[in-house]
């Protein structure tokens, strides 16, 4: 690039580009957002007119008037918000030891032949068990406490992060660990400055399935462990009491929760390797 | 380093240095590698007793059909690999590893995506302790910068810029440490045409300048003309020296007046070029079915 053949006013950077200011329309910036609260608008007023209809029996399928109803007098006198905290709180101390132990010893089975091997049938046998198979050998050795609801989730969560972060060393292109040898890199030095930061974004995919995996941990945690609280305790005493509004009030909990963690996750994506997205594309 | 592997007899060391009086660079003696494969119990031989030498400031192109063994070449003087019978020696020690006195430029760039080109040029010179001292490190970027014509781009990350451009980098990379030896993997194979031909007039430039000495593998033979002062050509795997061509022609090939690409000699060079690897490269292709 040498020359600007128009007079258009831009800012020529050291490299060469050039860089122009474009005109948008200003309500394009706000579209996202408005199409997004007009489809939820719809939703909720559709689901209240088929609710008035009753063409279903207003037991199980409550208005959505009624559902944000529960919501509100629930945090109003308190009976929602010690359950969402404990479970939110359970979760994020299961979420964090599951990745203090499963990115480390993911990125040694990635690394380490001996170690794969080692390591691998138990993982592979803890990956595809069904969770809920646990519980009652839980119940047994913990009993009824918070510490089977955090083992569960850190069982639930730990298994696919090591999975991701040893799939993601495997995938290191030789021709990067070569050129670190070429240029002088030690073994800590690879791992440090090679292996790792291309491991990151595969590091990040494995903590979104640990989110994933861990919430169902969690509830089946609280649903099944009977230690009466958390939202899965919350859904449990809603279904016994026919009280459908709270029952979909704590389903819409649950959803707005995991989305936020998966949503929190993909803006910690972004930062931690905008190389990768723009490589894909 | 600096060890003797006893593998061959002490005989041929002497028979191929009578060959030069002064000492060769690089020095390959009946040079024997492969792959094991430790399933089947098996070792692939990618090289046969390849005896070669390449002399200080040399610019060595090697030639041959795909899966001949050029890169195990390259690779064993690089250290990445061993081989299993014969030794590689730079300035007459034997290699035991990748070293600071050889840098290497990769097909496939082998750029770390998430270093802006400045900060990938600096990882040649901050693993080796006390290698490039700290308050130098600045100028040599700059410097290898301006040699590869990337001056301004210092804060561009490899996503953004074009495969050229990231060679140029990789060039840059590997020059910067101004190391003796410089090992080029068939370092234009993945840019287009165009610029194909404006980085080789440029490399020209650049070594003209840096008097490294060059192994060059590339499986264009106009490449290896235009580059070259020896080109070796390699038969298929197991890759033995088919022949060692001197290429005589006057430098700089890439000035326009002298319009080497059309000169009888160069005409010549390449129809014998041609003849040679015309059965290797029909042999080969039969061999992949």
């Amino acid at each position: 690039m040498t020359e600007t053949t128009q007079g258009t006013p831009g800012i020529e950077r050291a490299d060469g580009r050039q860089i122009e200011t474009i005109h948008v329309s200003r309500f394009a910036r706000f579209r996202t957002i408005a199409i997004t609260v007009l489809n939820l608008g719809v939703f909720f007023v559709l689901w209240e007119v088929v609710a008035r209809a009753e063409v279903i029996n207003p037991l199980f399928f409550p208005k959505a008037g009624d559902m944000f109803a529960a919501l509100f007098n629930g945090f109003a006198d308190g009976t929602i918000w010690p359950q969402l905290s404990h479970s939110l709180t359970n979760f994020l101390i299961g979420l964090a030891i599951s990745a203090v132990i499963g990115i480390p010893v993911g990125l040694l089975m990635g690394a380490s032949k001996v170690a794969d091997l080692i390591l691998s049938p138990y993982v592979w046998a803890m990956t595809s068990l069904p969770r809920v198979a646990l519980i009652p050998l839980l119940i047994l050795i913990m009993g009824f406490g918070n510490a089977m609801q955090l083992t569960i989730i850190v069982l639930s969560a730990v298994f696919p992060i090591m999975v991701n972060c040893m799939a993601g060393v495997k995938t290191v292109e030789p021709s990067l660990i070569r050129a670190g040898e070429v240029f002088g890199a030690n073994r800590p030095q690879i791992y440090l400055k090679v292996i790792l930061p291309y491991t990151l974004p595969f590091v990040i995919a494995g903590v979104n399935q640990g989110i994933a995996r861990g919430l169902v941990g969690m509830l089946i945690g609280e649903l099944l462990g009977g230690g009466g609280n958390g939202l899965g305790y919350l859904l449990d005493k809603a279904g016994e009491q026919f009280d459908a509004p709270m029952l979909y009030a704590t389903l819409i909990l649950l959803a707005v929760m995991s989305v936020g963690l998966v949503q929190a996750m993909r803006w910690l994506e972004q930062r931690a390797a905008p190389w990768r997205d723009i490589a894909r594309a | 380093m600096g060890h003797v592997e006893a593998h061959h007899a002490p005989g041929a060391l002497r028979a191929v240095s009578d060959e030069s009086p002064e000492p060769a660079l690089i020095e390959a003696l009946h040079v024997t590698a492969g792959y094991e494969n430790r399933r089947e119990l098996t070792r692939l031989i990618a090289l046969r007793d390849v005896s070669l030498q390449v002399r200080r400031g040399e610019f060595l192109a090697i030639v041959g059909p795909s899966g001949c063994g050029k890169t195990t070449f390259i690779n064993l003087i690089a250290g990445f690999v061993k081989p299993t019978e014969g030794s590689v020696r730079v300035r007459g020690s034997e290699v035991a590893g990748p070293g600071a006195d050889r840098a290497m430029v990769f097909q496939d760039y082998a750029l770390l995506p998430w270093r802006t080109v400045e900060r990938n040029i600096r990882f040649a010179m901050e693993n080796r302790r006390g290698h490039v001292p700290k308050s130098a490190q600045a100028g040599r970027v700059a410097r290898a910068l301006e040699l590869v014509g990337l001056t301004g781009f210092e804060k561009s990350y490899p996503h953004e810029l074009s495969g050229g451009m990231r060679q140029r980098v990789g060039i840059a990379r590997a020059l910067v440490t101004e190391p003796e030896i410089l090992l080029m993997d068939e370092p234009f194979g993945a840019v287009d045409a165009m610029t194909r031909e404006a980085m080789q007039a440029e490399l020209e430039k650049i070594i003209a300048e840096t008097r490294q000495t060059v192994v060059f593998i590339t499986h264009s033979i106009d490449e290896a003309i235009l580059l070259a002062d020896r080109i070796v050509v390699i038969s298929k795997r197991p890759g033995t020296i088919r022949e060692v061509i001197d290429v005589d022609l006057p430098r700089p090939r890439f000035d326009e007046q002298a319009d080497v690409q059309r000169s009888p000699r160069f005409g010549e060079i390449r129809s014998h070029l041609w003849s040679l690897l015309a059965d290797e490269a029909l042999g080969a292709k039969q061999a992949a079915r």
